[in-house]
């Protein structure tokens, strides 16, 4: 494989990973605030516990989408 | 002694029988921050009042509030007893890693926040891995905190473990790869904005699409319809500089006056959502973690 190919595909894979890797966090982070938002709705006076909780839970369900950055970071700058 | 490790320039040098690499910038900003902040707490210590009954000056009105908010939103879920010994801690670590995230905005040639540096992140995680332990120990006793890691069955060790050092692991990498997934952010959006904004064209276009919207949005939301308004007319008024120059043969410099402001607005609005948004709630998120594995060790 000549170097013009490796470059293009670690640019490919680096795309792929960061984008194939969104979609979980994503779907994961949109369910948590729209059910965090739905117990707001409900229980305006526990909206501070929520906030609190929501954050924490987002950030957990970040990690594997920090995880591809991190790959994608890798793959384009250090490999 | 320096080398240099991709962009960033280290110094390196033996410490018996391994090879330690520094990174002078992040040491030397991570250290600042530190003394910055110090000074900043010794001042806020000397505005409280002597006498309790006085009137609260400023100073301290600002400490109780951020303490308050530290008290009352970082820790209000930890128990009323751990609550009053983490605060200390808990406050510090949010300030500290507070003030390197702002610290990416401030506009120092060479400057990068020390929280892009996974050394930075990863070392804060270990001090509150360490943290764990040590408030388990506390709490329970060594021989029962050991024994947590036996729950709920003794086959789970392994398991237990592996989990540990993932959080620890997570918990670092997440305030690095935000922060310098934002710091990349940055440095691809301008460029690539730029490249856009050179032409009149499309600057011209631009103008034309802020006016419209301008004079459409002004019916219901009147100050955003001023300012996109007015941003249309001061990037029309560029454009046709821009032309007008460039017919009378004057040579136009690489990035035109539309290119400068398109690339100071863009810059100040990714700036503010990437340097101080995006770092207050990270910030927010790394100390709510710190005290969540507290307080799940110590009870």
């Amino acid at each position: 494989m000549g170097p013009e190919l490796v470059q293009a595909l670690k640019y490919l894979a680096a795309g792929l990973c960061m984008g194939i890797g969104a979609i979980g966090p994503a779907l994961g982070e949109g369910r948590i605030g729209a059910s965090a938002l739905e117990s707001m709705a409900r229980q305006p006076e526990m909206a501070n516990t929520l906030l609190r909780n929501m954050i924490i839970a987002d950030a957990i369900a970040e990690t594997t989408g920090i995880y591809s950055l991190l790959i994608a970071i890798m793959i384009l700058f250090v490999v | 002694m320096f080398a240099t490790v991709g962009k960033d320039l280290v110094l390196r040098f033996p410490l018996g029988p391994i090879s330690v690499a520094l990174n002078p910038v992040t040491l030397g900003a991570s250290l600042g921050l530190a003394l910055l902040l110090l000074a900043f707490g010794l001042w806020l210590r000397r505005g409280i009042p002597q006498d309790p009954e006085a009137v609260p000056a400023r100073r301290a009105v600002f400490l109780l509030a951020l303490l308050d908010f530290v008290e009352n939103q970082v820790l209000g879920g930890v128990s009323e007893k751990l609550r009053r010994s983490l605060l200390p801690l808990i406050a510090t670590l949010f300030l500290y890693v507070l003030a390197c995230n702002l610290s990416s905005i401030l506009p120092i040639p060479g400057m990068v926040a020390p929280t892009q540096d996974l050394n930075v992140t990863l070392g804060l995680a270990l001090l509150v891995y360490l943290l764990t332990h040590l408030y388990g120990i506390r709490a329970k006793g060594a021989f029962r905190h050991v024994k947590g890691y036996l729950e709920p069955i003794p086959i789970m060790l392994p398991m237990n473990i592996v989990g540990d050092m993932g959080r620890t692991l997570s918990h670092g990498f997440r305030l690095f790869g935000n922060i310098l997934g934002g710091a990349i952010m940055l440095a691809v959006a301008i460029p690539v904005l730029l490249r856009f904004v050179q032409s009149p064209f499309f600057t011209g276009l631009l103008a034309t699409v802020l006016v419209l919207l301008g004079l459409v949005l002004r019916r219901w939301k009147k100050l955003w319809g001023r300012v996109a308004l007015s941003l249309g007319m001061v990037l029309l008024l560029l454009t046709a500089l821009e032309l007008a120059f460039s017919r009378s043969g004057v040579d136009m410099a690489r990035f035109g006056l539309s290119a400068l402001a398109v690339g100071s607005v863009a810059s100040f609005i990714l700036n503010a959502f990437f340097g101080i948004f995006a770092g207050t709630i990270q910030a927010l998120v790394f100390t709510l973690l710190a005290a969540a594995y507290i307080q799940v060790a110590a009870e």
